[in-house]
């Protein structure tokens, strides 16, 4: 089934901050601090200073209670329009990349004009939580009516109350750690050392490839002295990938290092988007077309699916529904969580069992042309802070295929937390 | 003829404070001929950050409209803490301020931030000097600065009056600001601008204040904050010091946006008739 939809919703631009390592030069910059510079370098590429944009669609994936309105705040710290609205939203990984669903929307349906998807995280500057212990005490103190029962209360908190917590990187139902479920994944799919380390040596030379040739010169703004992603290695190679020890997955067979994984990284992105019409009137062209995404999710709490494996079945009915084969696409974007989740993901699509069983197709989707994949490197180069990273591909996309010129197709995928994926496609325009 | 020194680093200003403190009485009626220049000032990250948090303004790379006045704060209190200088330092109290941004400076701008003193004058409640900040980058003049300080005194009721003070707006608060009792030594910390009165309730009546009071340059800069990111690039703020904002305290910020220039002031949240600081500021935009 092919849906007709009333109108086309365009990608302008994007900007972005340099990705910086936790605890790097971002470490005391907050979402709303890197997200406003991310807008703000937007604004200024556009010309977009004063303008009342449709919307604003932003989120952090780690976020302070006082962040509650953290996309609302950043723009009203930018120079576009105080009347701009905004809203946040929250999908793990997915959520820069559902944002832009979000706002093509809209756009498609003719409620907006014009809007920014993005998104923000930072690694460095989490929020601290006391243990839950001391936060039903505290809150029963603050209850407390009269000064007496509120030192009755301050007498049952005991030593072994205090403690802070930060937000950890691990499943909520199942105490594992995004990197361990990885690693039951990528053995069930016999994904090799050796294939890990390649993809991700590649990420680094592409990005760094991507870099000289000055393909990021107007989609990044340096923010607080850091003009490049820190993560980038560009003399990253298989054999110094070698070298690493494994740190996720146990004892013999575990292939999972710090090199093959994406390491906790802070930054921002920003998307705009617009009807054709608006575009024209602002004199912006057009570089692709927000065409459909998809999200699907799988059942990782019980074992039947591997935690970051819901693209996997995301891609098959997007393709479904735009009538297209995995196969008719000119830049595959498959988001580097790990090196081990773009291998099983594109092994998954390979097998014949799993195509027919879990999918429910006729056949295989088919292997992807490597040399399509992710060409200007992606997040185990660049980093991944999380809200982030849909907004940093899908303008590069956009510019690649604006280069590849009018009906280039792209494809994205973004596994997330809490087994979802978010998929999407692009076409040039 | 003016004569240049030139400084590789700003002078301590706790070191001019103490000098000041101990200096003998001050007369005279002529200014040090001396330009004092920082040359080559790289600016530090972590200082920026710490002065656009504590202000208002956004974490990031641009140069707070206000924030070359601290680069040339030492220089100035350097100059006024000498014998040469006719008015004494410790009892210099900030009334006026003008700032022009020429273009939107980044800390990747290397700055030349170089002061004299100018315009020694009467006043009807004693006598005025300008202290003048002019701030190149590469030779290229970017930012420039008056700030006018006023020793009370002898004065003269015939003085020439300067321009007067627009109308604080009255009306409703667009935001109120709850000021804690140690932000001046916060803003000490990060301006360097320790003078006693700003430090401490018991250092602040030493000086005869009833408690310590806002640095008049962090209202200033607060002020702009709020205003909006615009105000960082080419534009000019004038600023009227009023009375002093006792700390702790809670303070109304009022903004007029409807007339040729934008007029924004602060006045006491309890009670109102207080105003603290009246502002212009007119943007290229």
């Amino acid at each position: 089934m092919t849906t007709a939809s009333p109108r086309r919703a365009a990608i302008l631009g994007g900007n972005r901050i340099p990705f910086a390592r936790q605890f790097g030069p971002y470490a005391k910059a907050s979402n709303q601090d890197m997200f406003t510079a991310a807008l703000e370098g937007l604004v200024a590429r556009y010309g977009l200073a004063g303008e009342r944009l449709g919307e604003v669609v932003g989120g952090a994936v780690i976020k302070h209670s006082r962040d509650f309105n953290l996309t609302r705040e950043a723009v009203l710290g930018s120079s576009l329009a105080p009347e701009t609205t905004a809203f946040d939203v929250q999908q793990a990984c997915g959520t820069g990349l559902e944002n832009a669903i979000l706002v093509s929307n809209k756009i498609k349906l003719g409620q907006i004009e014009s809007g920014i998807a993005g998104g923000v995280d930072t690694a460095s500057d989490a929020p601290i939580m006391v243990t839950e212990k001391l936060r039903q005490k505290l809150l029963k103190i603050n209850r407390a009516k009269s000064t007496v029962d509120m030192a009755k209360v301050a007498l049952e908190i005991r030593p072994g109350d205090f403690g802070v917590e930060t937000p950890a990187n691990t499943e909520p139902r199942t105490g594992l750690s995004m990197g361990e479920h990885m690693a039951i994944t990528a053995k069930k799919w016999g994904i090799t050392r050796e294939a890990q380390d390649e993809l991700a040596a590649l990420s680094h030379q592409n990005l760094a490839a991507a870099y000289d040739r000055g393909f990021f010169d107007d989609l990044m703004t340096s923010y607080l002295g850091l003009a490049k992603d820190q993560n980038l290695r560009p003399d990253s190679t298989v054999e110094k990938l070698a070298k690493l020890k494994p740190v996720f997955g146990k004892g013999e067979g575990a292939t999972m290092t710090a090199g093959n994984s994406t390491p906790l990284t802070d930054g921002a992105s920003a998307v705009l988007l617009g009807s054709e019409e608006w575009a024209a009137a602002h004199n912006i062209p057009v570089q692709a077309y927000f065409v459909d995404g998809e999200v699907a999710a799988v059942d990782y709490v019980h074992g039947d699916e591997g935690l970051l494996m819901a693209p996997a079945y995301a891609v098959p009915r997007l393709l479904a529904r735009q009538g297209l084969s995995l196969q008719d696409f000119d830049y595959y974007e498959i988001h580097e969580a790990f090196a081990s989740t773009v291998l099983s993901t594109m092994k998954a699509w390979e097998d014949e069992e799993f195509c027919t069983q879990r999918l429910g197709l006729e056949k295989p989707l088919g292997s992807i042309d490597r040399s399509k994949l992710n060409v200007n490197g992606s997040s185990l180069a660049a980093g991944h802070p999380f809200a982030a990273t849909g907004g940093r591909i899908v303008a590069s996309l956009a510019k690649m295929l604006h280069e590849k010129g009018p009906g280039s197709r792209g494809l994205i995928s973004i596994c997330a937390a809490g087994g979802q994926g978010v998929v999407a496609i692009l076409e040039g325009a | 003829m003016s004569q240049q020194e030139t400084f590789s680093q700003a002078p301590s200003l706790a070191k001019v404070f103490v000098r000041a403190a101990v200096a003998g009485k001050k007369s005279g009626t002529s200014l040090p001929a001396s330009e004092l220049v920082l040359t080559g000032h790289k600016v530090d990250r972590d200082h920026l950050m710490s002065y656009q948090r504590l202000c208002g303004f956004g974490v990031d790379d641009v140069l707070p409209h206000t924030y070359p006045h601290i680069l040339g704060f030492p220089l100035q209190a350097e100059l006024m803490a000498r014998s040469s200088f006719p008015l004494p330092l410790a009892g210099l109290v900030h009334v006026e301020n003008t700032i022009t941004v020429r273009r939107l400076l980044t800390a990747d701008d290397v700055l030349d931030v170089a002061i004299h003193a100018e315009g020694l004058r009467d006043h009807a409640k004693g006598r005025q000097v300008d202290l003048v900040t002019e701030v190149t980058v590469e030779g290229e003049s970017v930012w420039s600065g008056r700030s006018t300080y006023l020793a009370r005194g002898k004065g003269n009721p015939d003085a020439e009056r300067g321009a007067e003070p627009p109308a604080v707006p009255q009306g409703i608060a667009a935001a109120q600001w709850s000021l804690p009792g140690d932000l001046g030594r916060q803003y000490a910390a990060i301006s360097g601008d320790v003078n006693p009165i700003h430090m401490h309730p018991l250092t602040a009546k030493a000086m005869g204040f009833p408690k310590a009071i806002a640095h008049g340059m962090w209202t200033y800069a607060r002020v702009l904050g709020a205003l909006g990111r615009h105000v960082n690039g080419p534009s000019t703020s004038n600023v009227w010091f009023k009375k002093p904002v006792l700390l702790p305290s809670k303070v109304d910020f009022v903004v007029d946006r409807n007339q040729a220039l934008v007029i924004a002031g602060l006045r006491s949240t309890r009670k109102p008739e207080v105003e603290h600081l009246a502002l212009t500021l007119e943007t290229a935009r």
